[in-house]
């Protein structure tokens, strides 16, 4: 996985195949404190802190039926490599809280990848899913609500093509205001 | 010459010793990419990266590699070690730079062939 995007998208597929009905994905790009962080909460079934200490453990993942995959292996040697680190608080029945800290100008840190393409993956996979997203770049954010955006498309579904170009569209021109894109 | 000649003939430091370093060397492989390693190379070949997290040690055990050999004074973190060991993953390190490991992995490789 060399996106960042990619482990927010395998992280929120955990979330879901823990039967979390809330998710919240928050990135930040924080250039004053020269950190990217990216945190997942999910009020999904959570893990006994047995577990908790063993999902970073490739050897849990390969060995057993469990599929976990070595998503969070490797972000936590990602985030390591790049002088921060990863850290996931959890307790059973009560949500996942997975947190991944990078330096943010790190020569070794993996690039975001395409967020816009992330969150319309999630949006669409998972329809039932109250799911919430907040990117902040220095001073400007995104906030992403899909009980919002279902509330706007009424009866539409995600899925259909013209409502998918719609959601394309929506996301990448949010995304590039955060970068000094021009506002809409 | 088995993996063990190999670890000698570099003055590497076997940190896991393994009977997987009874083999006998079968070419090796380069990338501190762990996808590109678990998709390309092949059982029984070196590894040469200079990553040491215990991930190496999974992706180690899942492709069946000979032995890893940490480079460029990358000390291998703790766990990794520990995984090595109880995993029976031949585990070498050294102060030498890929590069120099790999052409003299390759030069033993190739000369008795």
């Amino acid at each position: 996985m060399h996106e960042l995007s990619l482990h927010v998208l395998d992280l929120v597929e955990n979330s879901t195949g823990a039967g979390a009905e809330q998710v919240t994905v928050t990135v930040e790009e924080d250039a004053g404190r020269d950190e990217l962080r990216i945190r997942i909460e999910d009020n999904g079934r959570g893990m006994d802190a047995e577990m908790v200490a063993r999902v970073t453990d490739p050897f849990v993942t390969t060995r057993t039926t469990r599929k976990v995959g070595l998503g969070l292996p490797l972000m936590d040697m990602t985030t390591r490599l790049c002088d921060g680190h990863l850290r996931i608080s959890s307790a059973v029945g009560r949500g996942t809280t997975v947190d991944a800290v990078w330096r943010l100008s790190h020569l070794d840190r993996p690039p975001l990848g395409n967020m816009a393409a992330t969150l319309k993956t999630i949006l669409v996979m998972n329809p039932e899913l109250h799911f919430r997203s907040r990117h902040t770049v220095g001073e400007r954010s995104f906030l992403l609500d899909s009980e919002e955006i279902h509330l706007a498309l009424g009866d539409l579904p995600l899925t259909q093509p013209a409502v998918l170009e719609w959601l394309d569209g929506y996301l990448k021109d949010n995304l590039s205001i955060l970068y000094g894109g021009k506002q809409a | 010459m088995t993996l063990r000649e190999m670890a000698a003939a570099l003055e590497l430091t076997i940190v896991s010793d393994t009977a997987a370093l009874d083999q006998p060397l079968a070419g090796g492989y380069v990338s501190d990419l762990l996808s590109h390693v678990m998709g390309q190379a092949k059982a029984g070949q070196v590894w040469v990266t200079m990553q040491g997290h215990q991930n190496i040690v999974a992706v180690a055990s899942l492709v069946g590699l000979g032995a890893v050999i940490v480079t460029s004074g990358v000390e291998p973190e703790e766990q990794t070690v520990n995984k090595a060991i109880e995993q029976e993953v031949a585990l070498c390190m050294t102060k030498l730079p890929t590069y120099e490991v790999a052409g003299r992995l390759y030069q033993l490789d190739t000369a008795g062939k």
